[in-house]
């Protein structure tokens, strides 16, 4: 077992150092073949490690890292259901994205350096999965944000892309700072950092350093997850290479944020008021991205957008206390949102990187297998009732609907408005791109030939985006709810919710009929057959359609209050406060001192060297003397 | 088996290989392979050391000293002493001797010998500060590795060498010269009370001072070393000797001159002033964390490269003396690590731009952008010491900077919070300057080639310690164990009751 975790966790970083060290000097054939297999391999082992774990949680150490005073970090890694669940959908997503990279990537000359970057992410994502000790988890936690950096700017030619990445980076750096000092609390409330030691003692915290720690860790996560406050780097971080939007801006990276919060559950758990918090910047961030969403013109902005969206669904489901739900959908989403990235990378390699949406258009009839693959991606995304997205999503309103506290009831109602307003966007992409005339990009340009490992890397995410969810099936639909049963033992998930027949019929039938209401809308707005009437009723100004399409304004207004205001404040602090006035009173006052003046005499008169020849000549004698002491002696 | 005076051979060694350099002045290469074998032969002896002593290693004792008469009138000894702390730091002095004279190899053409001549003296006055347990000895060589920096940055410094040795010269000595007489002070007072006149450290830690008096002398010896640390805000001569040094003068001050600042707070300072310490330790968290926020903000506005890379320096030194200032043995233990890092990722960093100035022959952001494309290699190198520099985790700083954060932390949480914002304005200085430089498209057509077979030779040494350390830092992180560990147990006690 010890073997097959680390081989886990290593096997992509052993890649990573290959294609560093040898990547320049091989054929891309072997490039990709390590690339590939290093990380089937750690699918495997993932694969062989969950059939293995039986005998509950395991904790296996690999490495003591550093110690210090009374201070240890290990490498080390905590194998428990929630983890092992994680890791094998890490793993299986990003094997299957390096194996359509090798497509996607044809023609790139930089090969190496792109697989390089992407193995080390793997690494580190498995570190943040597994991780047992903190300091650990945050070697992953930093190391993600760096590849996710390299990876934006990967075309780094164009300096838009190379801020892009710079901007992703800051931000979620951001974000890290919380997750410092809440390494900094923990330490000093459990002196130890190790993920099992404190999830098993989590009872004993007050409820004030349960509230802080809770809040810290949310903020770290709110970095990560790309939620309010810190969204826009993430729109933005589709400048990268489309499958590096599917692996690590949809299906992995950004859920790092609300796994922690899954992972360190026990100690949310402790605090009412983290929770809550949670819960709402959870929908708040959801309903900005969907509202956004509608109203963007790239086809992997929108997908941004739906992210962020839908990784606020999770951390609602998590602030309500359904670990469970928010995992399920995880995994769901990880599957429905890799497919339609690159499904979406498929339709932009064809179309000669075209990104506008209505300049593509009736695609359905020249691209007919990624049209499918399509459909199931936005079948599930839109929750239509009958596919896994509408099973975990309804699981999540389910816990937020009946969740003791009222409040909960209203954050309920803005969550189903967000999932009319999902369907509603996903159908439009499908319409707008698939369907209706063929736009100009389409006319006048021939189709790219599209490599076939791209496509069929596709339907086995495809069959996972419809039928995943399916392992959670809830009894009242005669389902086993197998999945929760598996994570059933991880501290402070909720199995099985409880809930009257009734309750769940309410909230099922609700949410599939405000689905395929927004599909309709969707039909008659977007659909084949062009209705102006409709859709002067329903489509807004010119003046919010921007707002929605530039995400609220948020990211001029940062760049305004913040981002300006700190460049022009270093220039100023440079150049008036430090060579300016502090140099200036330093120079000034060594005038006023006197003992200063002398020396600064000396200088004037040009013999500081006179000054130094002096030491230099006092210094020897002083060694003379010691050396004939020494002899006489 | 270790020769009675191995640490006198390991200090003067150099300055010897320095005097036969001078005989060979009209002949650069044989100056240059003379000076390459001496600082080799140094680094092996030091090395040998290591290995032999690491076996009867005892945690916190003094694992080699050296004591003759010298100045009986006056209780002036030579005495050195080797622990832990100044095994780990003679190890990069040494290190870092030989690449400054291989950095130096094609950079400096003009009066070669005197070049290595300073060289090697200044690292025998480097090894001296980090040996001597005399504290006029340590007067000595702290004021003997001023004079060949002021005449390496004058003779073969940049455009403004005159103004940036000048000012340095006099920082350095207007600290020092209140050090001295602080110095004499202590000795004196020592003196009267037990009749004994003595200059070792060993015999002055614990002289009863009223405390006017012990805030007065550790304020001057804090002066003399934080103006070399610096620490905001007697910084100001850095940026300016930074940028006009040649890269075997940046080198050799952010490697070893910066960290006789630090290492002589928490070996001399500290010990012998130990309520006077206690009370300036919120003054030290305050100024050093100023630093970090200032000198990193300020680094975001640096059109020069070697500016840029300075200012980074005074921010990076500001969180070590944050380290210091909690003592305690985590922070001690990573403020002593972090100086090993900074030596290495700063000085990493000045040999790449001077490499990049070597090429172009010019330090200006503004004629870079484009060098991945023409030089991936290097390209590579210098992101690797970028991130080792910003504190990603697996690199080397990072495991400093956490030990300093956390176990600060847990003495006074707001200072490591503060800390730890600190984090987000150093990246987004390392991300500009990568970006500005490497990023986009290359902004004039210049035709240059990627790192020779000599600078891979160089930089190869400084990746694999950054990785090292970053993953495995036992080797180093044991060495000073038990020194930390006294040190605490000593001088913290005293602290304390003097902060009450």
């Amino acid at each position: 077992m010890r073997t097959i975790l680390f081989l886990l966790v290593f096997l992509p970083l052993a890649g990573a150092l290959f294609h560093i060290l040898a990547g320049r000097h091989v054929s891309r054939r072997v490039v990709e073949i390590v690339a590939c297999s290093s990380v089937a391999g750690s699918f495997f082992m993932a694969l062989s490690a969950l059939l293995a774990l039986k005998q509950g949680p395991l904790r296996v150490i690999f490495l003591r890292w550093f110690e210090a005073g009374d201070f240890h970090a290990a490498m080390d890694v905590y194998y428990d259901p929630l983890s092992a669940v994680m890791a094998l959908m890490v793993t299986f997503v990003s094997a299957l994205i390096h194996v359509y990279s090798v497509g996607y990537m044809r023609d790139d000359e930089d090969y190496a350096r792109f697989f390089f970057y992407l193995n080390l992410f793997v690494f580190c994502m498995l570190v943040i999965t597994l991780a047992d000790d903190l300091v650990f988890l945050f070697l992953g936690w930093e190391g993600v944000g760096f590849c996710s950096y390299a990876l934006i700017g990967f075309w780094y030619r164009d300096e838009a892309n190379a801020a892009a990445g710079r901007k992703a980076f800051l931000l979620t750096r951001l974000g890290d700072v919380a997750f410092g000092v809440a390494l900094g609390l923990v330490f000093v409330l459990f002196n130890r950092l190790s993920i099992s030691h404190v999830t098993t003692h989590a009872t004993e915290l007050t409820a004030a350093s349960a509230t802080v720690l809770g809040l810290l860790l949310l903020w770290a996560a709110v970095g990560k997850s790309a939620q309010l406050p810190l969204v826009v780097w993430l729109p933005d971080a589709m400048a990268g290479p489309t499958p590096v939007s599917a692996l690590i801006h949809a299906a992995t990276m950004v859920t790092a944020g609300v796994y922690l919060l899954m992972r360190l559950f026990p100690v949310v758990l402790m605090s009412e008021a983290a929770l809550s918090a949670i819960a709402v910047v959870g929908v708040l961030s959801a309903f900005y991205a969907a509202c956004a969403a509608l109203a963007q013109k790239d086809i992997k902005r929108v997908l941004a957008y739906s992210t962020i969206s839908q990784l606020g669904y999770m951390f609602l489901a998590v602030g309500a206390g359904d670990v469970i739900g928010s995992m399920s959908f995880l995994l769901s989403h990880a599957f429905y949102k890799a497919l339609l990235f690159l499904a979406a990378g498929c339709v932009i390699r064809a179309l000669h990187e075209e990104h506008d949406i209505f300049r593509m258009g009736g695609l359905r009839g020249r691209l007919p297998a990624v049209f499918f693959l399509f459909l199931a991606g936005v079948l599930s995304l839109g929750a239509i009732p009958g596919t896994g997205g509408f099973i975990n999503k309804d699981r999540i309103l389910v816990a937020v609907f009946s969740h003791p506290h009222g409040a909960f009831k209203i954050l309920w109602l803005a969550a189903v408005a967000t999932s009319f307003l999902t369907t509603l966007y996903a159908f439009r992409l499908l319409f707008v791109v698939f369907l209706g005339r063929s736009g100009q990009s389409v006319e006048q340009q021939e189709i790219h030939p599209i490599p076939a490992v791209m496509t069929r890397t596709l339907w086995p995410l495809a069959f996972l985006a419809l039928f995943a969810g399916f392992m959670n099936l809830p009894a009242v639909w005669g389902g086993e709810e197998w999945l929760a049963g598996f994570l059933g033992g991880v501290p402070g998930t909720v199995p099985h919710l409880h809930i009257s027949p009734g309750i769940e019929w309410f909230v099922a039938m609700s949410d599939g009929v405000v689905a395929l209401a927004a599909a309709a809308l969707a039909f008659v707005l977007y659909g084949p057959v062009e209705s102006t009437r409709w859709r002067a009723v329903f489509i807004p100004a010119q003046t919010v359609r921007d707002f929605f399409l530039s995400g609220f304004y948020l990211d001029r207004l940062y760049q305004a209050v913040l981002a300006r205001p700190y460049m022009e404040l270093a220039r100023i602090l440079w150049l008036k406060v430090d060579e300016g006035a502090l140099d200036g009173c330093i120079a000034a006052s060594s005038r006023t001192f006197p003992l200063l003046g002398s020396v600064l005499r000396l200088w004037t008169t040009g013999r500081i060297s006179t000054y130094l020849l002096g030491l230099l000549v006092g210094l020897t004698v002083m060694l003379g003397l010691l050396v004939i002491r020494f002899y006489a002696g | 088996m270790i020769p009675a005076n191995l640490l006198s051979l390991i200090i003067f060694l150099p300055l010897l290989g320095g005097l036969v350099v001078l005989a060979f002045r009209r002949h650069p290469n044989p100056c240059r392979w003379i000076s390459l074998g001496t600082a080799s032969m140094d680094l092996f002896l030091i090395l040998s050391v290591y290995l032999l002593e690491i076996r009867v290693h005892q945690a916190g004792d003094w694992l080699i000293v050296e004591d003759t008469s010298w100045i009986e009138t006056l209780g002036i000894r030579y005495s050195l002493g080797l622990d832990g702390i100044s095994l780990l730091l003679i190890m990069l002095t040494s290190f870092l001797g030989i690449i400054v004279i291989l950095v130096s190899w094609t950079q400096v053409t003009s009066r070669v010998a005197l070049f290595h001549f300073f060289l090697l003296s200044m690292q025998t006055g480097v090894l001296g500060v980090f040996l001597a347990t005399d504290l006029f000895l340590f007067y000595l060589f702290w004021e003997l590795q001023v004079v060949p920096m002021f005449f390496i940055i004058g003779i073969w410094g940049h455009e403004k060498r005159i103004h940036a040795a000048v000012k340095f010269v006099l920082f350095s000595i207007t600290g020092s010269l209140l050090m001295l007489a602080a110095l004499i002070g202590i000795v004196v007072v020592h003196g009267s009370q037990t009749g004994h006149y003595s200059f070792s450290l060993f015999d002055l830690v614990g002289t009863s001072l009223s405390s006017n008096l012990e805030n007065w002398f550790f304020a001057a010896f804090l002066l003399a070393f934080a103006v070399k640390t610096p620490l905001f805000p007697v910084h100001t001569w850095l940026p300016d000797a930074h940028t006009e040094a040649p890269t075997a003068g940046s080198v050799i001050l952010a490697g070893l001159l910066l960290k006789t600042g630090t290492y002589a707070i928490l070996r001399f300072a500290f010990p012998l002033f130990p309520s006077a310490a206690g009370v300036a330790v919120p003054v030290l968290m305050v100024l050093g964390l100023s630093g970090v926020f200032y000198a990193s903000w300020i680094a975001l506005a640096q059109k020069d490269m070697k500016r840029l890379v300075a200012y980074s320096s005074i921010g990076h030194m500001g969180l070590i003396i944050v380290g210091v200032a909690a003592w305690n043995a985590m922070t001690l233990s990573g403020s002593v690590l972090q100086m090993i890092n900074h030596g290495l990722t700063t000085s990493a960093l000045f040999i790449l731009v001077g490499m990049l100035d070597e090429r172009v022959n010019s330090r200006q952001l503004s004629d870079y952008g484009g060098i991945w494309r023409k030089m991936p290699v290097f390209s590579g190198f210098f992101l690797l010491f970028c991130m080792s520099s910003l504190g990603l985790p697996g690199l080397n700083n990072f495991v400093g900077e956490i030990l300093i954060l956390l176990g600060t932390f847990k003495v006074q949480p707001a200072a490591a919070v503060i800390g730890f914002m600190g984090m987000v304005l150093v990246l987004i200085y390392v991300l500009r300057l990568i970006q500005d430089a490497f990023f986009g498209e290359p902004r004039t057509d210049w035709n240059v080639r990627d790192i020779t077979g000599r600078e891979a030779l160089i930089l190869v040494p400084f990746a694999l310690l950054v990785i090292l350390i970053g993953l495995y830092p036992h080797p180093f992180l044991d060495l000073v164990d038990g020194p930390v560990r006294n040190l605490v147990l000593e001088t913290g006690t005293a602290m304390n009751t003097g902060a009450m």
